[in-house]
């Protein structure tokens, strides 16, 4: 039995579900569901198709160079069952699967970390350019005082 | 009164399914990139007269894979729109299964050259490490 990826969304292809495409030249397609053989009949590049995971690692938005990758390799050559290797194999699974969940954590607050500064300083900048809309009290009075305090020194000045 | 027409009643729509069709299924932008490489530029030079293609198979758009009918066909549509847009999307790299596996954290396969390659390599640490000790 062997899990091959999907094509189109690099998800995975379990035995019984989804469809392949054999082409003419005999190269083969597989797809994990129907969203994404159509997808690939419409000739869309899954690049481009912002769902699918080539394009949120080709943009960046997952982790992409990291040592837990090179645990899920497709191996061709056949290894003999033996009970502790099995055993062995499964504990290690569940501890890299642990170290990739944080790694990819951090990578996500990272990525995420400048957005909260981001958009107070568009927030103030949109308050700015639109300033004439905003009519409170609080800034009338601000504006009068600044003006007086723009007189007086005028006054000083002359004086 | 509530919705009158029922949903889901495109389905018999002829263009949509002669579009999905592979009877007319025309060359995929991978196999269109291997076409314009410089060492298959020879299969395009000479085509052979074939009888059943439009303009007998002598006005081929490579980048397009579509046959024209004469020379000024031809040329007519190599100075449009599309065709440009084609040779200009015929620049990037075609999308692979390779680029789905990788993309979805799976490596690849071990050969055995490589791993042969591997096990070389470690012999001649070894053996420096033996020499220099």
């Amino acid at each position: 039995m062997r899990l091959e990826k999907c094509y189109f969304c690099s998800s995975t292809c379990y035995p019984g579900h989804g469809t392949m495409f054999v082409r003419n030249d005999s190269k083969t397609f597989r797809f994990c569901r129907s969203k994404c053989h159509k997808n690939f009949k419409m000739k869309r590049n899954p690049r481009k198709v912002r769902w699918t995971k080539a394009f949120r690692k080709a943009a960046g938005k997952e982790m992409t160079i990291d040592s837990t990758f090179q645990f899920e390799k497709r191996r061709n050559i056949p290894v003999r069952y033996d009970r502790d290797l099995m055993a062995t194999t499964i504990k290690a699974l569940k501890r890299s699967q642990e170290i990739k969940a944080k790694r990819e954590r951090v990578f996500y607050k990272n990525r995420m970390s400048g957005n909260a500064l981001r958009r107070k300083a568009e927030n103030q900048a949109l308050v700015q350019k639109h300033i004439h809309l905003v009519d409170t009290p609080a800034i009338k009075l601000a504006q009068t005082q600044k003006l007086k305090e723009k007189s007086k020194l005028m006054d000083v000045d002359m004086s | 009164m509530g919705r009158l027409r029922r949903s889901r009643v495109h389905k018999g729509i002829r263009d949509i399914q002669r579009k999905y069709r592979t009877k007319r299924y025309m060359r995929d932008i991978d196999q269109i990139h291997e076409d314009i490489q410089p060492e298959n530029a020879s299969k395009f030079e000479k085509p052979e007269l074939d009888p059943e293609l439009p303009g007998l198979g002598q006005f081929y758009c490579v980048p397009c894979a579509k046959h024209h009918i004469n020379k000024e066909s031809l040329q007519e549509h190599q100075k449009g729109k599309i065709h440009k847009k084609r040779v200009k999307l015929l620049k990037e790299e075609p999308y692979s299964q390779a680029e789905a596996d990788a993309a979805a954290g799976l490596q690849r396969a071990d050969t055995k050259a490589k791993k042969a390659k591997a096990e070389a390599m470690m012999d001649v640490t070894e053996t420096n490490t033996t020499t220099s000790a």
